[in-house]
C-alpha cells in the first residue's frame, strides 16, 4: 500500500474529493445568487413611442428604490437594468433579452409591447426566465412560455368591451382604425367577433404603419363609410392623432378607444378630445387604497405629473417579483432562477395590487383586474364606472 | 366619387409635403452626390427647434419658423463641415461617406430625444378648416401646397439668375469641371447644405402645426425624400417636386380600392416601377 506519513492514497484522494465537492457547492451557490439581484426591463425607450418606456421605467425604478430603502428582499438589493426595444422592434428585444441573461444574470425581466413579449417567449421558455408584461395586450402572448405573466387586461377583452359599450349606446355601425401590428390585428379580430355576436356592423377597417404620421387617407375612408361610432385602436400618440384628424374631417361621431394618455390629449387638443370614451386599465387615487395613494403622491412629487396605469403596472410588477424572490429564498436551495420564481408565484397566485385589494393570476398567466370606462372631459379622463376584465 | 375626390385632394397635399422634402434633399444630393440620410433627423430637429422657440421662448410662430429655418441651415452646414468634408478631403470612397451619413442619422435622432425629451411637442396655432363640396382641406394643408410652389419657384430663380446658382448647376453637371473653371466647390457645398436644410425646416414647421413633433418623424421623411428625388430625376428641382406629387397621389388615390395598410408600400412600388421604366427618373437633371 502506498502511504504518505500514515495516510493511505485512497484516503487522501477521498479527502481531496470531499473538499472539492464542498468548495464546488459553495462556489456554485455564490455564483447563482449574487449580492445584487438584477431585474431586467425591456421597454420602449426610443422610436415612435418612447412615452411608454419613460413612464414604465419610472414606475419600476420607484418600486426598486422603495424595496432597497427598506433593506432589499431576501437580504439582497435589487437593481433595475433597462434595455430598449425601440418601440416594438422584436430583434432589438431579443438582443436585449440575451444581453440581460448573459451579461447581467437577470432571472426576472419586465417586458412591454406585444411583439417584443412574444419574440422573447422562446428564450424565456428555454432558459427559464421569469417574465412579467404590464403593457402588451395581444392574446398571442398567452401560453407561449410557462414563465410569462401579465398584469394588464388583454386587448381582446378591452376591444370586446368597447364594442359592447357601443352596442349599449345604440351605435351599431362601427368603423375601426388601427396600427398595422400584432396589437392592432388582435384588437380588430376581437371586435369583429364581438360585433358578430351582437349583430352589429363593422363598416370600415383601416390600418396604418407604426411610424406613419399622415393618416388622412385612412380617415377619409372612415368618413366615407358613414359609421355611427369610431373604434380608435392605436396606442399613444397615434390614438390622439386619429381623434384630431377625425374631428378636422368634420366627423362628430363618438370615438371609443382602449388607450388614452396625456400625450393623446396634447396631440388631439382639449376640444377635440371632449367626450372620447376609453375602456382601459385605470389607476387613480381612492380612499380605500393607502398603498396606491402613497405611490400616486410619491410619483407626482418626483415627476410633477400624475402616474398613469402603465407606471402603476410596472411598479406593481416589481413588487410581485420581489414577493416571488422572498418566497423562493425561504424555500432554500438554488432559488435565483425563473423556474423557482414561477413556482413561488403559483404557491399563491394572489398578490397585493397597487390598484387596491388583491389581484389573482389566472391559469393563463393573466392577472384578473378591473378595468374602467373613462370619459375625456376638459382634457382629463373622468371615471364613469369600473368593469371586471374577463381575462382567464 | 366623393371619396375619390377627397383621396385626390389628400394625395395632392401629402405630395406637396413629400415634394418639399424632395426638393431640399435633391438639392444636396444632386449637387454634391452625398446621400445625406441625416436629412431626416435634421428635419425632425428643425421641428423641435421651432417648437422650442414658439412654445418655450414665446416667439411668435412665424418668426420662430424663420429662425428655425436659419438654425436648420446652420445645422446642415455643420453636418457637412464636421462629417462629410473631412472624409471627402481624404478622398474616402462613397461607401464610407454613406456609412457616416447613417451614423449621423443615428446620432442626431438620439440627440433629439436627449435634448428635448421623447414626448410629443405641439404648438397652439389656429387654422381654418374648409369644405370643397364634400371634401375637407385645412389651412395648414393649403399652406403646404403654397409653400412647395413658392420654394420651387424661388429656388429655380436663384439657380438661374445668381452667381451661386450657376455654380450649383455647374457642380451638379460636372463637379471636376466646376473645380477646373474656378468654382469654390466646398463653399458652394456649404451653401447647398444650408439651403436644403432650411427647406426641410419649412416642411417641418407645417408638420409641427399639423401633427406635432415626434422623435421618430425623421425616419420616414428621408426615405420619402429619397424616393421623390429618384423618381423625379436626380438634379432636377421640378423632378423632385413632380416625384413628390406623384408619390403622394398614387399613395392616396391608390387606396381607393386597396386596403390602407398597404399605403407605405405603394411609395416604394412607384420607385421600382419608375426605375425599371426610366432609370434616370421622370425628368432629367439640369
Amino acid at each position: 500500500m502506498n502511504t504518505t506519513k500514515g495516510w493511505s492514497r485512497r484516503a487522501v484522494l477521498a479527502g481531496f474529493g470531499a473538499a472539492s465537492a464542498v468548495a464546488a457547492a459553495s462556489g456554485r451557490a455564490r455564483a447563482d445568487v449574487p449580492d445584487v439581484l438584477k431585474v431586467g426591463a425591456i421597454l420602449s425607450m426610443s422610436g415612435s413611442s418612447p412615452y411608454y418606456g419613460t413612464v414604465m421605467s419610472r414606475g419600476a425604478q420607484m418600486a426598486v428604490d422603495e424595496i432597497n430603502d427598506k433593506g432589499g428582499v431576501a437580504g439582497k438589493r435589487l437593481q433595475l437594468v433597462i434595455e430598449d426595444h425601440k418601440s416594438g422592434n422584436t430583434q432589438a428585444a431579443v438582443d436585449a433579452m440575451n444581453r440581460l441573461i448573459a451579461l447581467e444574470n437577470a432571472q426576472a425581466v419586465l417586458l412591454s409591447f406585444s411583439g417584443p413579449t412574444v419574440a422573447v417567449a422562446p428564450i424565456s421558455e428555454q432558459k427559464q426566465i421569469f417574465v412579467m408584461n404590464g403593457g402588451g395586450v395581444s392574446p398571442k402572448m398567452i401560453g407561449v412560455s410557462k414563465y410569462m405573466f401579465h398584469n394588464r387586461a388583454l386587448a381582446a377583452d378591452l376591444a370586446a368591451g368597447i364594442i359592447e359599450r357601443a352596442h349599449e349606446r345604440g351605435l351599431n355601425k362601427v368603423a375601426q382604425i388601427a396600427i398595422k401590428s400584432e396589437f392592432g390585428d388582435s384588437a380588430i379580430a376581437a371586435s369583429d367577433d364581438a360585433a358578430k355576436r351582437l349583430g352589429m356592423n363593422i363598416v370600415a377597417v383601416e390600418q396604418f404603419g407604426q411610424d406613419a404620421t399622415n393618416i388622412d387617407t385612412q380617415v377619409a375612408k372612415l368618413r366615407a363609410a358613414q359609421p355611427e361610432a369610431i373604434a380608435d385602436w392605436p396606442t399613444t400618440p397615434q390614438s390622439g392623432m386619429v381623434v384630431k384628424r377625425v374631428r378636422e374631417f368634420g366627423m362628430q361621431q363618438p370615438v371609443l378607444a382602449m388607450e388614452w394618455t396625456a400625450e393623446d390629449t396634447k396631440l388631439a387638443g382639449v376640444q377635440n378630445s371632449e367626450g372620447v370614451e376609453v375602456l382601459t386599465d385605470y389607476f387613480g387615487k381612492s380612499p380605500d387604497n393607502p398603498w396606491g395613494n402613497r405611490f400616486f403622491d410619491a410619483y407626482k412629487a418626483k415627476y410633477g405629473e400624475d402616474p398613469d396605469f402603465y407606471a402603476a403596472n410596472y411598479y406593481e410588477a416589481v413588487f410581485v417579483i420581489a414577493e416571488c424572490i422572498r418566497r423562493a429564498q425561504a424555500k432554500g436551495g438554488d432559488w435565483w432562477n425563473g423556474a423557482r420564481l414561477t413556482d413561488a408565484l403559483w404557491q399563491d397566485p394572489a398578490f397585493d395590487s397597487v390598484y387596491g385589494g388583491k389581484m389573482t393570476f389566472g391559469k393563463n398567466g393573466v392577472a384578473h383586474k378591473r378595468v374602467a370606462l373613462l370619459r375625456i372631459h376638459d382634457g382629463q379622463p373622468v371615471l364613469d364606472h369600473y368593469m371586471q376584465s374577463s381575462a382567464g | 366619387m366623393d371619396l375619390l375626390i377627397q383621396l385626390l385632394i389628400t394625395g395632392l397635399i401629402n405630395g406637396s409635403h413629400y415634394a418639399l422634402l424632395g426638393i431640399g434633399f435633391g438639392l444636396i444630393f444632386g449637387t454634391t452626390g452625398i446621400v445625406h440620410f441625416a436629412y431626416g433627423p435634421l428635419f425632425a430637429a428643425s421641428a423641435y427647434l421651432i417648437w422650442w422657440l414658439a412654445a418655450m421662448a414665446g416667439v411668435p410662430f412665424l418668426a420662430a419658423a424663420v429662425i428655425g429655418a436659419a438654425l436648420a441651415a446652420l445645422l446642415g452646414i455643420l453636418s457637412y463641415l464636421a462629417v462629410y468634408r473631412p472624409l471627402l478631403r481624404r478622398r474616402s470612397p462613397p461607401f464610407v461617406v454613406l456609412v457616416s451619413s447613417l451614423g449621423l442619422f443615428v446620432i442626431v435622432s438620439n440627440l433629439i430625444g436627449i435634448v428635448f425629451g421623447t414626448d410629443a411637442k405641439t404648438v397652439e396655432v389656429a387654422y381654418g378648416i374648409y369644405f370643397l363640396g364634400d371634401s375637407v382641406i385645412t389651412g395648414v394643408q393649403v399652406s403646404q401646397m403654397v409653400a412647395v410652389v413658392a420654394v420651387a419657384l424661388l429656388l429655380l430663380a436663384f439657380l438661374r439668375f445668381t452667381r451661386y446658382g450657376n455654380a450649383i448647376r455647374a457642380m451638379a453637371d460636372n463637379m471636376q469641371m466646376a473645380r477646373v473653371i474656378g468654382v469654390r466647390t466646398e463653399r458652394v457645398t456649404m451653401l447647398v447644405f444650408g439651403l436644403g436644410s432650411a427647406i426641410s425646416a419649412i416642411a417641418a414647421a407645417h408638420i409641427l402645426v399639423r401633427d406635432g413633433a415626434l422623435p421618430g418623424m425623421g425616419f420616414l421623411a428621408v426615405f420619402y425624400a429619397f424616393v421623390c428625388v429618384v423618381v423625379g430625376g436626380v438634379g432636377s428641382i421640378w423632378g423632385a417636386a413632380l416625384g413628390g406629387i406623384l408619390v403622394g397621389m398614387v399613395e392616396s388615390a391608390g387606396m381607393w380600392k386597396i386596403p390602407t395598410e398597404w399605403q407605405s408600400t405603394i411609395a416604394f412600388v412607384v420607385l421600382f416601377a419608375v426605375i425599371l421604366w426610366r432609370p434616370t427618373g421622370l425628368l432629367k437633371g439640369a
